[in-house]
């Protein structure tokens, strides 16, 4: 896809026709939630964040990536581990030598969070708190990050999915539970697991092109003769899953490397995380309001820094080509890269060199959209062991991830009559790092 | 000589920090230990209480250790190389000696040479007395076959001081000629490296230790069997035993009973024994029956032991590990 392609999907025709359909998805949810819930939408803001275009890609470092071994080293400290810190573009601000790029480019995109308590060192447990936000309450199932930015930075009548996760390896796949909670199924995600491609989009063999194009032109007409003189929302929110359903089948292109330069596949390199991140890159570019692209697994109880000297080099390598690519292509300003896992990683070494689970003190980037680039919010005490200064948890990277991405972090969901905000009331964004 | 399979713990130092390697003076009970504190501490283990003198001088952890005549010469994960006098570790020079971690230093037999081994995957003989590079071995890849860095863990002389052997991560063995720096073999033995494609998408393990026998014939090869769960190091000790000028494993052995990383391996003077030490959460000693390729006496180590140092009738056997140094006998 290209830049004029993007133009093509999301330039200004689109916004009107994304207000109009917008009362459409609303009442979609209104009438297709056989729960009862129901959601009401505020479009007024809805339309104003649409008009951004505005993206976010999350690479999950799943089973939880060390922050002594990447973002807030620790070294000549009995905890800090073998590897050296260096000196970044940000003046005073120094990583793990593992990031010799990111370290470079630190002032131009990145702000580095390294406060994080969570409180939640187990894996399940911690997946669900790190993409939601919250822990569990009740038996209310909270939607987790991509269907909320899915349902606020989406566009109803969109031609691509709202909403993608890659996973590929099978460790921990299912730890985050990934799913819209009570925004209802239209914002659940496409999960890709073993093919990095959209899953049964194929059109029949037994049906032709053209069979299949004059199956859909006859149905849209008839819907459009019952709908004549009806004032009936679910004709519309039926047109709409149609026309989605086209639009997907040819989405499956943007999950096509092969299209692109070779130039441009040497950048992210041979992995199969700097594919998916370049795959990540085409859908935000073609309109995909987020992508998360897994990389597991980075459990490293054993041989800790064995594991960190394979796994933050790549990291480095992938985060910031894919960071230089949307800066190339003047779509960092409206995409919000964000690095996150359910937890970090101790910092004492066991007896195996070895890392093992830690919430109380650990870190996260964001970098792009709405990001104070260069910035660097919290502090750690000498060893690593707490959080000497800015202490947040997830609702307020939750919070900051929304501000940044001019989503207002208050607004309120309702299901029935009860309120739900994005992040748990009295949450406020880390201001430090944002633009 | 009879194997000296009963092994016995004597002592044990408690020191703070990852003791990670130790190399001793001669036969006596002087030992120099390097540690994740950045410092060389020389320790005489004679004594009830032993003193920890601390040689300052690396930036990261120390990680080899070797006694060479009148020098102590250290190296470590700084890149570094360090040479002092083992008679008050007066400072002789230091010398910047590979691009990457420094994973092993080891003395020949005679104490003329000192060779490196480093994550560049280049080993370097020096001139142990004058610390003169001699010459630069270069026969294991940058990269693992999946795109990694690759690390060169470990390096060892034969008995006779003709021969050197170097092992990586994949499992690739070098035997090079030290006269001529020619390779004179090389195989591999891929059982001690694990890459899981599918659950996790990464690697563990690697050759952790060689030792070549005492005819020189054979070289053992000692790391850590195929893993399930790549998180821990959760796979059997594993030793191989190679005819090296043919290539051909002679035998291979994944211990019964202990598991984790074999980092450290040490024939009889006869061929017949061999010694492995390593470990995962705790550590090992075990003994092989070098000929009938079976396991003999063993014992939990009660620390993961990272390096030994002993004579060659192994009444003392000086270990160095998580918690601290060890002593322990073994006899027949």
């Amino acid at each position: 896809m290209t830049r004029a392609g993007h133009h093509r999907l999301c330039g200004s025709d689109v916004h009107r026709r994304a207000f109009l359909g917008a009362a459409a998805a609303g009442a979609a949810a209104l009438v297709g939630d056989v729960t009862g819930i129901r959601i009401l939408s505020q479009p007024a803001l809805a339309s104003e964040l649409r008009r951004n275009d505005r993206r976010c890609i999350l690479l999950w470092l799943a089973g939880g990536a060390s922050q002594l071994e990447t973002w807030d080293p620790k070294p000549g400290r009995p905890t800090g581990g073998p590897f050296l810190d260096i000196g970044t573009s940000v003046p005073g601000v120094r990583i793990s030598e593992l990031m010799p790029k990111m370290a470079a480019n630190l002032h131009r995109h990145t702000a580095i969070i390294r406060s994080l308590n969570t409180g939640n060192g187990d894996h399940g447990g911690g997946s669900e708190l790190m993409m939601r936000g919250r822990g569990r309450e009740g038996g209310l199932a909270y939607p987790d990050l991509g269907a909320m930015l899915a349902r606020e930075l989406g566009q109803a009548d969109s031609q691509v999915p709202d909403y993608v996760s890659f996973y590929s390896e099978t460790e921990g796949r299912n730890f985050s539970r990934l799913s819209a909670g009570f925004l209802g199924s239209r914002y659940n995600p496409i999960e890709l697991t073993d093919k990095m491609a959209l899953p049964d989009v194929e059109r029949l063999e037994s049906i032709g092109e053209l069979d299949h194009r004059e199956r859909a032109d006859l149905r849209a007409l008839w819907s459009k003769r019952f709908a004549r003189g009806r004032d009936v929302s679910a004709v519309s929110s039926h047109n709409v899953a149609y026309e989605r359903v086209r639009g997907l089948m040819a989405s499956d292109k943007l999950f096509d490397i092969s299209t692109e330069s070779q130039a441009t596949r040497d950048k992210y390199g041979p992995t199969q995380f700097g594919e998916q991140a370049l795959i990540a890159r085409r859908l935000v570019e073609a309109g995909v309001p987020f992508v998360r692209v897994a990389r597991a697994w980075w459990d490293s109880h054993g041989q800790n820094f064995e594991t960190h000297q394979e796994l933050t080099p790549e990291l480095d390598h992938v985060m910031n080509a894919l960071l230089d690519d949307l800066a190339e292509r003047g779509m960092l300003e409206n995409t919000l890269v964000v690095t996150l896992a359910e937890f970090g990683r101790t910092p004492n070494i066991n007896a195996s060199l070895g890392r093992d689970h830690f919430a109380r003190a650990w870190s996260s980037t964001l970098s792009g959209c709405g990001v104070k680039a260069g910035s660097v919010y919290g502090r750690t005490d000498d060893d690593g062991q707490h959080v000497a200064d800015g202490e947040i948890g997830a609702g307020e990277l939750f919070a900051t991830i929304f501000q940044a991405l001019g989503i207002d972090h208050e607004k309120e969901y309702h299901v029935g009559a009860r309120p739900i905000p994005l992040v748990n009331p009295g949450i406020v964004p880390v201001e430090e790092v944002l633009a | 000589m009879a194997i000296p399979t009963n092994i016995k713990h004597v002592r044990t130092i408690n020191r703070p920090g990852i003791t990670l390697c130790i190399a001793r003076e001669g036969e006596s009970e002087r030992v120099f230990t390097g540690s994740s504190d950045a410092k060389v501490y020389a320790l005489d283990m004679a004594q009830e209480k032993p003193e920890a003198v601390a040689y300052e001088g690396h930036a990261s952890y120390v990680t080899g250790v070797a006694v060479a005549g009148k020098h102590i010469v250290s190296g470590g994960y700084d890149r570094k190389l360090i040479w002092r006098e083992t008679d008050g570790g007066k400072l002789v020079r230091t010398v910047d000696a590979h691009e990457k971690w420094i994973r092993a230093v080891v003395a020949s037999p005679d104490g003329s040479l000192i060779a490196s081994v480093a994550d560049d995957m280049v080993c370097k003989l020096w001139n142990a007395e004058s610390g003169d590079l001699i010459r630069e071995l270069r026969g294991h890849e940058q990269l693992t076959p999946h795109h990694f860095p690759s690390m060169l863990f470990t390096c060892a002389f034969s008995r006779d001081g003709k021969y050197l052997a170097t092992a990586d991560k994949p499992g690739h063995v070098v035997v090079w000629d030290v006269a001529s720096g020619e390779q004179a073999a090389a195989f591999d033995s891929p059982e001690h490296y694990t890459w899981d494609p599918r659950q996790r998408r990464h690697s563990i393990g690697g050759v952790r230790s060689l030792a070549f026998s005492p005819d020189g014939e054979r070289l053992a090869v000692g790391g850590i069997a195929k893993i399930g769960n790549v998180d821990h190091l959760d796979g059997k000790a594993l030793v191989h035993s190679f005819d090296w000028r043919k290539a051909e494993r002679t035998f291979a052995l994944e211990h019964p009973r202990h598991k984790g990383l074999v980092n450290e391996l040490r024939y009889t003077a006869d061929g017949e024994g061999l010694l492995a030490a390593g470990g995962s959460g705790g550590g090992f000693f075990f003994w092989l029956d070098a000929k009938e390729n079976k396991p003999l006496g063993d014992e939990d180590a009660k620390m993961h032991v990272h390096g030994v140092a002993c004579g060659e009738g192994f009444a003392k056997v000086y270990a160095a590990g998580h918690n601290g140094v060890a002593v322990w006998e073994m006899t027949a």
